[in-house]
């Protein structure tokens, strides 16, 4: 546990530079300064890591890289994404907390594989104590020599940057994100374009999350087969799983992936007040929700998840004991895709305020037999008709609360009352 | 070139083309609402979703390039699935309220919801309502029927070159509106009339009017300025109640500006000369046309053809008649021998006169490299050529203003502040330095100029670009040096290797041209005409207060008892009541058939929307009648198309112009710049009331800087020649601009 | 409409970005005028960031109403933002919030008597294993109890 992006977790000011140094840290950065790494090692070593996205796509992070045109002329742009607001998700305000460094060095190994000579880190706007942190990480580094234009005199160039978002969910997707930083509202970008080509300023652009960017210092530092070792096939390294909601011990894990669920309980504390375990959503709000029974018999890597019918996503763990009403949880839920919805595009601006007032409406003891129906059919239409994945993330929990939990809905349609509340 | 197939036919298209271009080529329909070929790419309808063989999810066909061997389906149960899903999106928040709706009848909604829709709507849900919001008089705003299609904000930003519209809000509660208290402003805001999908945005002078479907759509051309914008008129029951953007991508592509959109509201005008009238014993008697016309014909006899002073007649037209009635009218007075004819009322000294060949074509002018702008706000002034130089300085052309006022573009400028007297002798700089540069001696008047850092700039711009426009507007028409300007840049074109555009005239002043509505060395123009002795007059839809330069002469002469003048007008006036002795009301613009000649040379012809009110007539025919009954040969027409032919058949003499270059300066202590504003051009212009009530029809304004207003002692409170004063610093010294919706006060100057 | 200290701050956000993209620092600009202004923005302010970062009204408009974090009604000299989302929710989120309504005497969205604080009720603040949790000002409180909650709010002034 706690191998790579918390090595540091328990030390003293574990965000500082001397921590930070005293572990291992900047030592490959100081490496391609003197000019010992191609860009081509560092992504070989990053395909043989197995490391994939952590920000909740799962795209192999060797791979992007590749695709960045690193030889194009002009300005290219490194950015990560610590946008972190999907219901619940909160590892990457504990990664600029207490290991702001190794984010700043993964982006600064990114920026020389693709000749970004400037990145911007995007911090969600409540996130203000990870702001200050990662600021005072930016300022120690600057002070050391390790950021700044022809660093120690090299060829390298790289300035590190913090953006911060004023308040939206949708700017964690990647190209909302893009539009933030450029000053505008955060609405998603349609693709092609991707950003690789025309991103940032219409700059090439290569965006990745948090952990993945703090994952990288050690991957090249040990290998990336020690990281792949780390896990298991298709999963390489550890993940940071965020355990919420009703266990014993909320908290951050970092663990191997293709841990058992079970055993992620039980670092969790196990069930609150010994509750009976209802429910689980394996990779934050978005991802289906799982019945106890198969979570039970889940283990915590991307084929294990999606084997049991979700999505590993960012890995945020949300555990629900038999006290939970279902339809008030998916209510919830929807009430947040609804009030996050950018509005663009037609789906989701009109759809997510469609299902959050049926499902109120039912939670008003005002439903009618056939919303089940129309709450599956509206939610079938929203799926893959728009623009950017939010469309999909308000359809996805509608669908999975429905079919797992369908009696629920039906005994509160039917009596005006939770079947599990009264 | 690259083959895909579409619903199972192949077919071709170019890399890098949106497969939505490729199925309009073809005529597959796909359905959509927020993709304008005009427009940037927005892609968030997502109505005009189709399913490409390969990708796991709908794509939508206008942001979704093609590849070669792409196979799409546009009407497979997926592609239909998902556009369907997205109509049942779209119309569970709007309110369906047809029955009441500007649009109904011509709404992409209703036609696309006709096809794709439901009868029933699952829909149960409170709908979602937006306030009403004031953006001005020319635009309606009901945005709860608005589909955040984006059409409207993409079409401020990129084509009216301000952002007023945009999204407020976020998700549900998405809201399109402007920022701006005063509302929209862009002198190009209808066209969002236009691009709305839906009723959220309609004419608002048209609220209520009629249904689309009850009125006649006429292809007509705006007549307001040297463009000639393709438009349709739109109809019913003898009047004009609307018109719309016609598509000529030579022209004005698909947008017209407001002026050419809103300028149908004066044909109504209470104001219109609806009899023939005329003066007895001093006072104005309605009668029929017979009587009209042979009391017109009985005046000229007697103060003219009987005595056989045929050279104390004159004839005078206003630039905005069509070319067959300038032709008509010149032919009728040149019949009876006489060659005192002009259209040019409104320059000062016509030995001083601008000659100025135009030589680009509009549509040319987007790909300009750079662009040097004298005398004109050209923003205001010429909306469609601007939009085209926008269009080249967002591609990267330069474009540099010389003007004695630093006007607001929208786009970017280098503005180069000059006095009106400096204007000839920054230019001499510019040609010096380009004669020193090329290997032709350095002419007389050019030996003591010395070339202004500016003017060392424009020369370099201009040789250092490929293509290059030199652009005259129209404040210098009257400006002392004026026929040296238009010399020099004449010049300048040559030893630059530029075209030249020059919009110091405008409506059909093209077509007057074309017709020779000038004298002869023998005949007199317009100024020496008011000088002169007259017996008689023929005006063409003259306004004496807002047409002559020399407003005092032209009274003086015309209030003469002893003059007879025969006034053709669309539009009542006291000065021309004062003055006339018979008054024949002539149609007005979309009134009428005839031809325009734009800017690019074209003759552009059109024939009448309408019928003339009342007993007005086309002033074609009522010159051809006239001639008739002055037994004149040659008039025997019975439509337009035959005097066009005519004009058509006959060449244009060349005059011989003074290409002198003098570059004494003017010793006039405060310079007045006198120009109407935009929206004030024309009579008809000036009777359009939303025009007049816009925020650009209420320009009236006298700038001048601190320095010069002091040396006047005048203040921000004061008027200038009746114009209120602004003071403002980014204004050359010792002048002062007028931008006036009133009667030109040349009395004063 | 901005003060010098406003612009000293707003400034060293524009150095962030590449020449010509001043309006980057749209979304820190309003925030540091929205503090300097009871925490609230006007039409007038709006338009004033606009115009410091020459940039179109409308689009700082649109950025001022996209984002969750600016303010365009009064609202308290604290604002007390209290998550309500599902692991807050699971952990009791809105029995404090109810708590919370009756011991300031306020409904969320509006401000006590004094100007004092004003409550809302806001969407996933990333701390989800400290839930229940809200924020004020600068500040996470996570792991909230109706004692924990008393004190905080009684220690505002």
């Amino acid at each position: 546990m706690n191998e790579v992006c918390f090595k540091n977790i328990d030390k003293d000011q574990c965000w500082s530079l001397t921590t930070y140094e005293a572990s291992g840290g900047y030592s490959v950065w100081r490496k391609i300064l003197k000019g010992e790494y191609t860009p081509e090692q560092i992504i070989n070593e990053l395909k043989t890591s197995g490391l994939r996205g952590r920000g909740g796509a799962g795209f192999p992070t060797g791979l992007k890289w590749s695709f960045m045109p690193r030889n194009a002329e002009g300005q290219k742009y490194i950015v990560c994404n610590s946008d972190e607001g999907e219901p619940g998700t909160c590892k990457d305000r504990d990664i600029l907390r207490f290991n702001p460094h190794a984010v700043i060095e993964g982006m600064a190994i990114g920026s020389f594989v693709m000749d970004a000579t400037v990145g911007y880190n995007y911090i969600r706007g409540e996130f203000i104590e990870p702001f200050d942190r990662f600021e005072g990480a930016l300022k120690e580094a600057y002070e050391t020599g390790l950021l700044g234009k022809n660093i120690n005199g090299s060829e390298v160039s790289f300035d590190l940057y913090a953006h911060l978002g004023a308040g939206a969910y949708i700017c964690g997707e990647e190209t909302a994100l893009l539009e933030s930083i450029e000053g505008k509202k955060g609405q998603p970008r349609f693709k092609p374009p991707f950003p690789a080509n025309v991103g940032l300023f219409g700059k090439p652009t290569t965006i990745n999350n948090t952990e993945s960017f703090a994952s990288v210092p050690d991957i090249m530092a040990h290998g990336g087969q020690w990281f792949a070792d780390l896990g298991v096939e298709n999963s390489g390294g550890t993940k940071l799983f965020s355990v919420s909601g009703h266990v014993a011990n909320p908290a951050n894990f970092e663990v191997s992936m293709g841990m058992p669920f079970k055993d992620l309980l039980e670092l969790a504390g196990g069930m609150r007040h010994g509750a009976k375990l209802k429910a689980v959503i394996p990779g934050g709000s978005s991802t289906p929700v799982l019945t106890a029974e198969v979570a039970m018999n889940m283990t915590m890597d991307y084929d294990g998840i999606d084997k049991a019918g979700s999505m590993l996503g960012a890995g945020s763990v949300i555990v629900m004991d038999d006290s939970t009403c279902m339809v008030e949880a998916l209510t919830r839920l929807a009430h947040f895709y609804y009030d996050e919805s950018c509005g663009q595009c037609t789906p989701c601006r009109e759809g997510t305020g469609w299902l959050y007032r049926v499902l109120k409406r039912i939670m008003d003891g005002k439903g009618k037999a056939e919303d089940i129906d129309l709450l599956m059919g509206v939610q079938e239409k929203i799926m893959g008709n728009t623009i950017c994945a939010l469309g999909d993330a308000a359809a996805m929990p509608v669908e999975s609360f429905l079919r797992n939990f369908r009696d629920e809905f039906e005994y509160y349609i039917e009596h005006g009352k939770s079947m599990v509340k009264g | 070139m690259l083959e895909i197939e579409i619903d199972g036919q192949l077919v071709n298209a170019e890399p890098g083309e949106m497969v939505i271009a490729v199925t309009d080529r073809e005529g597959i329909s796909v359905p959509r609402f927020c993709y304008h070929k005009k427009l940037s790419i927005s892609a968030s309808c997502r109505m005009c979703l189709v399913d490409v063989e390969g990708a796991p999810k709908p794509q939508p066909a206008c942001s979704t390039p093609v590849a070669d061997g792409m196979k799409i389906h546009t009407q497979n149960d997926k592609a239909k699935a998902s556009q369907k899903a997205v109509m049942e999106f779209l119309l569970i928040n709007h309110p369906l309220d047809c029955p009441i709706c500007d649009q109904g009848g011509e709404c992409e909604l209703q036609d696309v919801a006709v096809d794709y829709g439901s009868d029933v709507s699952r829909f149960s849900e409170g709908k979602r309502i937006i306030a009403p919001s004031d953006i001005g008089p020319l635009i309606q705003t009901d945005m709860t029927r608005c589909i955040h299609c984006t059409r409207c904000v993409r079409f401020g930003s990129e084509i009216a070159g301000i952002m007023e519209m945009g999204g407020t809000g976020r998700g549900e509660d998405l809201k399109i509106e402007p920022f701006l208290k005063e509302g929209i402003t862009s002198e190009l805001s209808g066209n969002m009339i236009d691009v709305c999908p839906v009723g959220a945005l309609t004419s608002k002078p048209f609220r209520y009017e009629l249904r689309s479907w009850q009125m006649n759509s006429i292809n007509s051309i705006a007549r307001h300025d040297l463009v000639g914008s393709n438009l349709y008129a739109q109809t019913y029951k003898g009047n004009v109640k609307r018109l719309a953007s016609g598509d000529n991508d030579a022209v004005n592509e698909t947008w017209i500006s407001d002026r050419d959109r809103f300028s149908y509201e004066g044909l109504t005008h209470d104001n219109r000369l609806l009899a023939p009238q005329i003066k007895v014993a001093g006072q104005w008697k309605e009668v029929e046309w017979d009587v009209a016309l042979d009391f017109a014909v009985k005046g000229l006899k007697n103060n003219i053809l009987n005595s056989r002073n045929v050279q104390k007649l004159g004839g005078l037209a206003s630039a905005t008649a069509t070319t067959e009635e300038l032709h008509l009218l010149q032919k009728l007075l040149r019949e009876m021998g006489c060659e005192n004819l002009d259209y040019r009322l409104n320059i000062k000294d016509l030995d001083n006169a601008i000659h100025l060949q135009s030589n680009i074509k509009l549509a040319d002018l987007e790909h300009i490299d750079q662009a040097i702008v004298i005398g004109s706000n050209i923003r205001l002034e010429q909306p469609m050529i601007n939009h085209r130089l926008r269009k080249a300085q967002l591609a990267g052309a330069g474009i540099t203003t010389l003007n004695v006022k630093e006007f607001d573009f929208n786009y970017k400028t280098n503005d180069i502040i000059v006095a009106p007297n400096e204007i000839a002798n920054t230019l001499a700089g510019v040609l010096r330095v380009l004669v020193e540069k090329s290997a032709e001696e350095v002419p007389a008047y050019l030996l003591a100029v010395t070339p202004c850092a500016q003017a060392i700039d424009i020369a370099s711009s201009l040789l250092n670009s490929d293509k290059t426009v030199l652009i005259l507007g129209e404040h210098v028409v009257n400006n002392a040096q004026a026929a040296s300007i238009a010399n020099l840049i004449t010049e300048i074109a040559k030893l630059s290797n530029s075209l030249t555009l020059n919009l110091t005239v405008t409506a059909n002043a093209l077509g007057a041209q074309r017709v020779n509505f000038v004298p002869n060395s023998t005949g007199m123009n317009v100024n020496e005409m008011l000088a002169a002795e007259m017996r008689a007059f023929v005006l063409l839809d003259v306004y004496p207060e807002y047409d002559f330069h020399h407003l005092d002469e032209a009274l003086n002469t015309l209030l003469n008892n002893d003059v007879f003048v025969i006034s053709l007008n669309g539009f009542k006036n006291d000065l021309v009541a004062q003055y006339s002795d018979v008054m024949l009301p002539m149609a007005a613009m979309y009134e009428t058939s005839g031809t325009h000649v734009n800017i690019n040379h074209e003759m552009q012809s059109f024939s009448a929307a309408v019928g003339a009110p009342g007993e007005s007539k086309p002033a074609w025919k009522i010159l051809k009648v006239l001639a008739d009954l002055l037994e004149l040969p040659g008039f025997h027409y019975e439509n337009s198309t035959q005097v066009l032919s005519e004009v058509a058949h006959q060449m244009t003499p060349v005059h011989e112009y003074d290409t002198a270059i003098n570059l004494d300066k003017s010793t006039v202590e405060v310079e007045t710049i006198w120009t109407h504003s935009p929206y004030h051009t024309d009579a008809l212009l000036r009777h359009a009331t939303s025009l007049r009530a816009s925020k650009i029809g209420q320009i009236n304004t006298a700038s001048i800087n601190a320095a010069t207003a002091k040396s006047l002692s005048l203040s921000d409170s004061d008027t200038y020649l009746g114009v209120p004063v602004d003071i403002t610093e980014t204004m050359a010294d010792q002048c002062v601009f007028i931008s006036s919706n009133q009667a030109t006060n040349t009395g004063a100057l | 409409m901005i003060s010098d200290n406003a612009k000293k701050q707003i400034d060293s956000w524009i150095e962030k970005y590449p020449e010509g993209k001043q309006s980057s620092a749209v979304m820190e600009a309003l925030k540091i005028i929205q503090k300097e202004n009871n925490n609230q923005l006007t039409h007038d302010s709006i338009q004033a960031v606009a115009d410091y970062l020459d940039m179109p009204g409308i689009a700082a408009a649109e950025v001022a109403t996209f984002y969750e974090n600016y303010n365009h009604q009064p609202v308290g000299k604290h604002i007390i933002r209290f998550c309500h989302n599902i692991s807050c929710m699971l952990n009791g989120a809105d029995d404090l919030i109810s708590h919370l309504e009756t011991k300031l005497g306020v409904k969320t969205g509006e401000v006590t008597d004094d100007g004092l604080i004003s409550v809302k009720k806001v969407e996933c603040l990333g701390a989800c294993v400290g839930a229940p949790m809200f924020q004020i000002g600068d500040q996470y409180y996570e792991n909230l109890t109706i004692d924990k909650i008393d004190k905080i709010v009684d220690g505002l002034k």
